[in-house]
């Protein structure tokens, strides 16, 4: 077995992602509108509300955000796009056709298409909104770094298993794709799901007591939410093996049904065109 | 028997061009359905995140529920209506500029504007709308001192909510003129409009104040008109009846982005095709 193939599919997603500079500044700015509304909202409720012991202080809420803001494009919002123009146009055969494994040569494309659109954008907001945000004075709102410096190996770590899971979150809506043979569901599903299920509304330590349990013990919390606590340093039940575990267990668990997913449906799979 | 050939009125045109889009967006009544479910459950989950805050809290800095789901439910109400009829305008740039094809909406002898608000009539929003207006409903129930105005104020609002955001997506498309794509960077007053609408304007930084007051004016559409109808007084010390009239800056933004529109057309020139 070779890995050539993989990485070929590999650079040209990323090389796509990269593509788009002035996509990048534009979702800068729609980020930076999102984390300062959202800030200022934090803000105001931690300040009218000072005995309420919350789960995250104020700052770290501040941090979640703009954590999760720069990471949402790692999210696993729909299929990768070529692969939804592949099932509209019945180009899908091809893919069906070549001498690959087709798990890894789709899930090589989809892991670049998130780092090619994540990298960049993360880095930019890390920059804007922790070292230049304290220069401007603006201290107080700005990113706060790692807790110490084991949270900040670990926490790089778990990014990246996250990473992993959210493409295999993505592969799921590939193969949905490849089913219904249009692209639109997979996004109709897996926008709300990814946005609300990853933190990306409202940090997950935050809802309501009682769901917080499941909240974590799904999939999505994997990956942004579990490298965030760990970056911040707040408490995970079970410490930070429970969450690098959840993780693990979640990208073999998604990955092994997938495949069994992906080798029914491409067994009878009906092709339209080409 | 003659027919005379005759025009049909710019309303006619407009229901023909609009029950054609829907009778196509029908097709697929499966897509169709999937679509507005999702709508509907991404929007209300937005709530679910408002709600946990409140349960954290005891209340969003000294905000009711019910006021807090008042302004939510405004603003999305609102935008919902403006994103069904603006969707020419939205797509204008990437697929009426770049590709050139703006050239024959101008040889048509109807206004641009017109033939833009024909380009779709989208159903999907249907989904924000509905839950917008159940979360306004659910907050005028929860609401302590709701006025019976509020039965005059808040379609008025919502009209002049969604002429803002309607002129919002006009000044979306008039800038594609300069930019040729669309570019998501005014995604920040849409639906970064809808996100700070649903807040009490008390809970931002005073450039964000100004911003949506004098800039957008988010707060006269959404935020006064809701104390109006709540009879709750200003905390910044406007006086409440301000609430009552305060919708009618989102006509006159939607006017004046109409004549800026009508001037960035009067400039147009073709990308060729």
């Amino acid at each position: 077995m070779t890995l050539r193939p993989y990485l070929t599919a590999f650079g040209l997603q990323w090389k796509i992602g990269l593509r788009y500079r002035i996509a990048v500044v534009a979702g800068l700015a729609a980020q930076m509108w999102f984390g300062a509304v959202t800030l200022m909202a934090y803000a105001s409720v931690y300040h009218a509300a000072p005995d309420v012991q919350a789960p995250l202080s104020l700052r770290q809420a501040m941090t979640y955000t703009w954590i999760q803001q720069s990471l949402f494009t790692l999210l696993p919002l729909g299929c990768l796009p070529a692969i939804g123009d592949a099932a509209k146009t019945g180009a899908i055969v091809y893919d069906l056709l070549r001498p690959v494994d087709m798990w890894n040569w789709w899930l090589s494309a989809s892991l670049a298409r998130l780092l090619g659109n994540a990298i960049p954008r993360a880095v930019l907001l890390a920059c804007v909104a922790g070292p230049l945000a304290m220069l401007v004075g603006l201290g107080a709102w700005s990113l706060a770094p790692p807790a110490d410096l084991a949270a900040a190996g670990l926490s790089l770590i778990s990014i990246t298993l996250g990473a992993l899971l959210s493409a295999t979150i993505v592969m799921w809506w590939n193969i949905l794709t490849a089913r219904t043979l249009s692209p639109l569901g997979s996004y109709a599903v897996g926008t709300p799901l990814a946005v609300l299920l990853s933190g990306m509304l409202l940090p997950l330590p935050l809802y309501p007591d009682w769901i917080r349990p499941f909240l974590l013990a799904q999939p999505f919390a994997g990956i942004t939410d579990i490298p965030i606590r760990i970056y911040l340093g707040t408490p995970i039940p079970g410490g930070v093996a429970t969450g690098l575990g959840l993780q693990l267990f979640w990208l073999t668990a998604l990955t092994l049904l997938g495949r069994l997913w992906m080798r029914q449906t491409v067994n009878r799979l009906e092709v339209q065109g080409a | 028997m003659t027919h005379t050939p005759r025009t049909l009125s710019a309303l006619g045109l407009y229901r023909r061009m609009a029950s054609a889009s829907i009778v196509a967006q029908l097709r697929y009544p499966g897509t169709f359905a999937i679509q507005a479910i999702g709508n509907f459950v991404t929007t209300l989950l937005g709530f679910f995140g408002i709600w946990s805050l409140f349960r954290r809290f005891g209340s969003i800095a000294g905000w009711d529920i019910g006021t807090v789901a008042v302004l939510y439910g405004l603003v999305n109400v609102a935008f919902a209506v403006a994103e069904t009829l603006g969707r020419g305008f939205e797509v204008f740039g990437g697929e009426y500029v770049r590709t050139g094809s703006f050239d024959r909406l101008l040889l048509r002898p109807r206004s641009t504007l017109l033939l833009l608000l024909g380009h779709e009539l989208r159903l999907r929003p249907i989904g924000r709308f509905l839950q917008g207006a159940f979360v306004l409903i659910a907050g005028l129930w929860l609401a302590p001192h709701v006025q019976w105005s509020a039965v005059l104020v808040l379609p008025l609002a919502i009209a002049g909510g969604a002429a803002m955001f309607l002129g919002v997506l006009i000044g979306q498309a008039a800038l594609c003129f300069i930019t040729v794509e669309g570019l998501e960077v005014v995604n920040v007053l849409t639906y970064g409009g809808v996100e700070a609408g649903q807040y009490p304007l008390t809970m931002f930084g005073r450039w964000l104040r100004r911003f949506i007051t004098f800039v957008l004016p988010l707060a006269a559409v959404c935020y006064y008109p809701a104390l109006f109808s709540l009879n709750h007084p200003d905390p910044l010390g406007m006086p409440i009846w301000i609430g009552a009239l305060s919708p009618i800056a989102g006509f006159v933004f939607l006017g004046v982005m109409v004549l800026i529109w009508n001037r960035a057309v009067a400039g147009y020139v073709s990308s060729g095709s």
